[in-house]
């Protein structure tokens, strides 16, 4: 696993939390996700990149994670997935993938980043192309576990 | 000082609002993308817009209104998650004043205000 360009991700994530939700999450042993167990959540924002990386970039939250995140950044009471939390966990997804882009840039993993897009569901997953490798990052907080997808091909590897 | 926040996502719209009206500013107006923000210019001393949004960027914002004759010297702080050293050049090119990459503290919004603002 090339922890190179997994790092900026994992950076991007807990910045984005602690800065925008004031949480800081636990990571955990990042892993490559295989077809038969798919990371299952509640509601996900998915970024689509393209350049010399390539692929998307996916965050999934069980719904009380989500609340929790959106409770605290905009100091408001929230008691299900409404607009409020697609909108967040799409700009969450934005801020991990926009700041991990940083680091990457500098490292010579230019890319740019689509519009995110977010699906809510109980218990969905993504699926990614056969030959796109998804290395999933787990992250911990006190209402429950999250997990950020990486599934790039890097310089057409 | 009549102030736009213009972003796709409502929930930074919020966000840049909320942080807003605790540094003084009452008088703020949203608009949702580039092209909804140029028809709500009339009046507006200060622009908060972001980068990746539908209909028109704003980068493309950007340039439209430098290349205004009626709102070309209105100061604009873009407020975006791109963080590439090279995308702070391009939008600086394209005649941003000044820059805030997201997740970003009140702080550091505030810093980028005074810091515009004592340029006038």
């Amino acid at each position: 696993m090339n922890v190179e360009y997994i790092n900026p991700f994992i950076s991007s994530t807990v910045k984005a939390l602690t800065t925008m939700c004031s949480l800081k999450p636990e990571r955990g042993r990042p892993y490559l996700r295989s077809a038969s167990t798919p990371t299952k959540s509640d509601i996900s924002g998915t970024i689509g990149v393209a350049g010399e990386a390539t692929g998307s970039v996916t965050v999934n939250f069980p719904q009380e994670v989500a609340i929790k995140m959106v409770e605290n950044m905009l100091g408001i009471q929230v008691d299900e997935i409404n607009e409020d939390v697609k909108d967040a966990v799409g700009e969450i997804a934005n801020m991990v993938a926009g700041g991990a882009k940083g680091e990457l840039a500098e490292k010579g993993y230019g890319f740019k980043i689509a519009l995110p897009v977010v699906c809510v569901g109980k218990s969905h997953y993504t699926a990614y192309p056969k030959d796109v490798p998804c290395v999933v990052i787990p992250f911990t907080l006190p209402e429950g576990e999250f997990t950020v997808e990486i599934a790039l091909k890097i310089n057409g590897k | 000082m009549k102030v736009i926040v213009i972003d796709d996502s409502s929930t930074m719209r919020r966000i840049i609002k909320n942080t807003l009206n605790r540094l003084g500013f009452n008088d703020i107006i949203e608009a949702e993308h580039g092209l909804d923000a140029l028809t709500k210019l009339d009046g507006v001393d200060l622009i908060f817009t972001d980068w990746n949004m539908p209909e028109m960027d704003g980068l493309t914002f950007v340039k439209s209104v430098r290349g205004s004759n009626s709102y070309k010297n209105i100061p604009i702080i873009m407020v975006t998650t791109e963080a590439a050293k090279d995308d702070i050049v391009e939008a600086i090119k394209s005649g941003v004043n000044n820059y805030v990459v997201k997740p970003f503290t009140p702080e550091i919004l505030k810093s980028k205000i005074d810091s515009v603002l004592s340029t006038l």
